[in-house]
């Protein structure tokens, strides 16, 4: 035969290309099974790593503290009770009575809520980005909870520990508190804008509004304990106010970081961003099942948040009655400004969104300026009060 | 308003699903914030409540029209009964006359203790959404006593009333008006001397009174405005017992705008016309006479009517109520009949109130306006 092969006969042996797959489909399985190995190893090498790092007993306290007290676990708790607290509340003032039926006083009301709404179907707008629909939620609770880990609730049992430890607190963790509380606005403007209707981007738009309103008086607000302390951290704010806690130097402060935190928070009378008699339910109105779920979580979380900065900041925080736990000490204090600001928030009309930034600018501002000065000038001229705040 | 802002200008529609607006849709153009055009639409609630009077008897009739408007249930069905009493030139006897009056001023009062919860619920405030609501319940307990119903009390027909006062009624009345006497300051202090109310509602919606006049605005809307429009007093009806005592017309003057109302006025004033009607009751329930309830012969004059027109009108919660009633001889049903509710023209003036306000204040515009959507789709 003679062709283009150079007179070379090629010949197409069937029997033994079959003979040759066996060891070729056996090639292919060792290599699969060499991925697979390989990643196991990896995976198992991760573990070990995360083994080795936690084994550490320092380490080991920090994921324990970070999960379960007073972490995760704990703050789900506390979120719980907040919620049916908060409820609770509201329902005495307008007259109800509130959950009354799951549990002991309406307690597992919530585990209902939550299954119906989860249980609930998903629906997207046509004109809303998917994507960002479904992983924005999730993240705005997010961070509202980071900063959680910066809260001294006890004086060594904290998720971050005192200064001085392992995993200690932050010289600057006011600002960096303060940092991630102004992403929540732009997470709500986000979810606003993405969720594809008028009514939620005009919702998105006040939520911006209002913290753009709130973030100035709210952070001069908490110069004065931060001046009185000389520090950032909210570590040693907490551990300066040992002698006198700072509501007594700066009571107006604390009014004004009250107010100033409902209106960042968007609840009653500062709701512009959710008014439902205007916008339906604002920048959440298209939001629905688990995705809401997850947003109401983030505005109680937001709330219990302020409460614990303002009890940190201005109420001694874990000083208080030297026989109890310094948790304890900080759970009452807690629950006391949080159903202060309950009240406050069941108490008044829904503000104009101009009206927000008439208060918060032209009576919040000056106030609390107000009150920093004439700190400064106390203690420039008494000075017996100097040894007093700074603590020890 | 010039083309290029129009060209920022977004369109947003304010119902029918919307929460505050049922049974309604405005299409507001906005621009920033603010309002530029605001066109209300009618027809999300068309029961086709003439059609079905047409078909019903003259004792039957009522009880279509108080399903139009559920919080001012009597008041909307009165007009139909004095409309068939004028065709059949019914009397009607004293003591079922001022029955009929006293029920109309409690339906009155509960209409405004409704309008209170939603006017505050629309300002945001649940608090004081629910407290009115709370004394409503005792006016709705005192009309389920009496007629067995609590908001479609059907208590007038033609020729008197249906059910005589019980004592048990009498007391249960009692205690729903002195409830609603003895929280009145209460309800001012939560509203007017609330300062977010007044920032919220304080030269909200202003409209002077000749425009009113102009829009055809009726009842508290016109009132507040200082004029001392007042169907019960200008053109008391014979079979009511207003003319039989000495009362005022509440009306509202605001020093600082003479001759306008806004939202605050207007809230003021339903304050004042609850007043008016705790002290009608007041002064006719001693005038109460013994006698019959309802006169002997009435029942069988209603059957079957004469050939005339009939034209019966009240002063409703929200305005003057008005029902027409054309029938042929012998007729057991109207040949036709024609509703005029007080809501259209408070609706329909929203297009020229709203424009140039901002967005946030809508609420409080047509909340305290007082549309219900009945009265203009019937």
């Amino acid at each position: 035969m003679v062709g283009s092969l150079g007179g070379y006969d090629m010949q197409f042996d069937f029997f033994t290309w079959f003979g040759g797959l066996w060891d070729w489909i056996y090639g292919i399985l060792l290599w699969f099974w060499a991925i697979i190995k390989w990643l196991g190893i990896w995976i198992l090498d991760i573990i070990d790593g995360i083994w080795i790092l936690a084994s550490i007993p320092e380490n080991f306290m920090f994921l324990f503290r970070a999960i379960i007290m007073p972490g995760l676990i704990f703050l789900l708790l506390a979120l719980i009770f907040t919620i049916w607290f908060t409820r609770k509340i509201w329902a005495r003032i307008q007259d109800r009575r509130g959950p009354t039926h799951l549990g002991k006083y309406g307690g597992y009301q919530l585990f209902a809520d939550a299954i119906k709404l989860m249980g609930k179907e998903i629906i997207i707008p046509d004109k809303a980005k998917a994507w960002l629909y479904r992983i924005l939620p999730s993240l705005l609770l997010v961070i509202v909870l980071i900063p959680f880990a910066f809260i001294p609730w006890d004086p060594y049992w904290n998720i971050m520990g005192p200064p001085g430890a392992a995993y200690g607190d932050l010289s600057v963790s006011l600002v960096l508190v303060f940092a991630l509380l102004t992403a929540v606005p732009v997470f709500s403007l986000l979810i606003g804008w993405v969720t594809g209707s008028k009514y939620s981007l005009i919702g998105g738009f006040r939520a911006a509004n209002n913290q753009f309103a709130a973030e100035i008086p709210m952070v001069i607000s908490s110069v004065g304990p931060a001046m009185l302390a000389g520090s950032l951290s909210l570590f040693s704010i907490v551990a300066a106010q040992t002698s006198i806690w700072y509501i007594v130097l700066l009571p107006i402060n604390f009014a004004t970081f009250m107010v100033a935190s409902i209106a960042s928070v968007g609840t009653f009378p500062f709701d512009a961003p959710v008014a439902d008699s205007e916008i339906i339910f604002g920048w959440r109105t298209e939001l629905s099942g688990i995705y809401f779920t997850v947003i109401y979580f983030a505005e109680f979380a937001e709330q219990m948040l302020y409460s614990a900065l303002m009890v940190s900041l201005f109420l001694g925080g874990f000083n208080g009655l030297p026989f109890l736990p310094g948790i304890v000490n900080f759970i009452i204090k807690w629950l006391v400004v949080y159903f202060i600001f309950t009240v406050v928030t069941s108490s008044f009309y829904r503000l104009r969104q101009d009206q927000i930034v008439h208060l918060c600018w032209k009576y919040l501002i000056p106030l609390s300026i107000l009150n920093v000065v004439l700190v400064m000038f106390a203690m420039a001229y008494l000075p017996w009060l100097v040894p007093l705040v700074v603590g020890g | 308003m010039s083309p290029d802002i129009l060209d920022e200008s977004c369109v947003i529609w304010f119902g029918p699903q919307h929460v505050s607006a049922h049974g309604w849709a405005a299409k507001l153009t906005l621009v920033g914030d603010y309002i530029v055009e605001c066109d209300p639409n009618a027809g999300y609630f068309h029961r086709s409540a003439e059609k079905c009077l047409e078909f019903r008897n003259f004792r039957q009739g009522s009880m279509i029209l108080e399903r139009i408007c559920m919080m001012e249930a009597f008041l909307g069905e009165y007009p139909y009964i004095a409309a068939v009493e004028k065709i059949a030139d019914l009397e009607v006897p004293e003591r079922a006359k001022i029955m009929r009056t006293i029920m109309m001023e409690f339906n009155r009062i509960h209409s405004y203790q409704f309008w209170f919860g939603q006017f505050a619920g629309e300002l945001g405030l649940f608090a004081m959404l629910l407290w009115p609501w709370v004394d409503r319940e005792y006016s709705l307990d005192a009309f389920e006593q009496l007629t067995g119903s609590r908001h479609t009390v059907s208590y007038a027909t033609p020729g008197g009333v249906k059910y005589d006062f019980t004592p048990k009624f009498l007391s249960k009345m009692d205690i729903a008006l002195s409830r609603c006497r003895n929280r009145m300051p209460l309800f001012d202090d939560m509203l007017a001397g609330s300062p977010t109310f007044r920032l919220r509602a304080e030269g909200v919606g202003q409209y002077t009174a000749k425009q009113a006049l102009k829009w055809g605005l009726s009842g508290p809307n016109i009132k507040a405005c200082g004029i001392p429009m007042d169907l019960r007093k200008d053109d008391p009806d014979p079979n009511l017992a207003y003319d039989m005592i000495d009362w005022e017309v509440p009306t509202i003057h605001n020093e600082d705008h003479p001759g306008e109302c806004d939202a605050f006025d207007r809230l003021h004033q339903r304050f004042k016309e609850i007043e008016t009607s705790l002290d009608i009751i007041e002064k006719l329930l001693p005038l109460l006479p013994e006698g019959p309830i309802i006169d002997p012969k009435a029942r069988g004059k209603a059957n079957r009517l004469p050939e005339g027109e009939g034209y019966g009108r009240v002063e409703g919660a929200r305005g003057i109520t008005t029902v027409w009633l054309k029938t042929m001889e012998k007729a057991q049903t109207p040949w036709r009949a024609k509703i005029r509710g007080p809501c259209f023209a408070s609706y329909y003036s929203l297009k020229h109130i709203v424009p140039g306000a901002r967005f946030a204040d809508f609420p409080a515009i047509f909340g305290s306006l007082d549309p219900y959507p009945g009265w203009w789709d019937r």
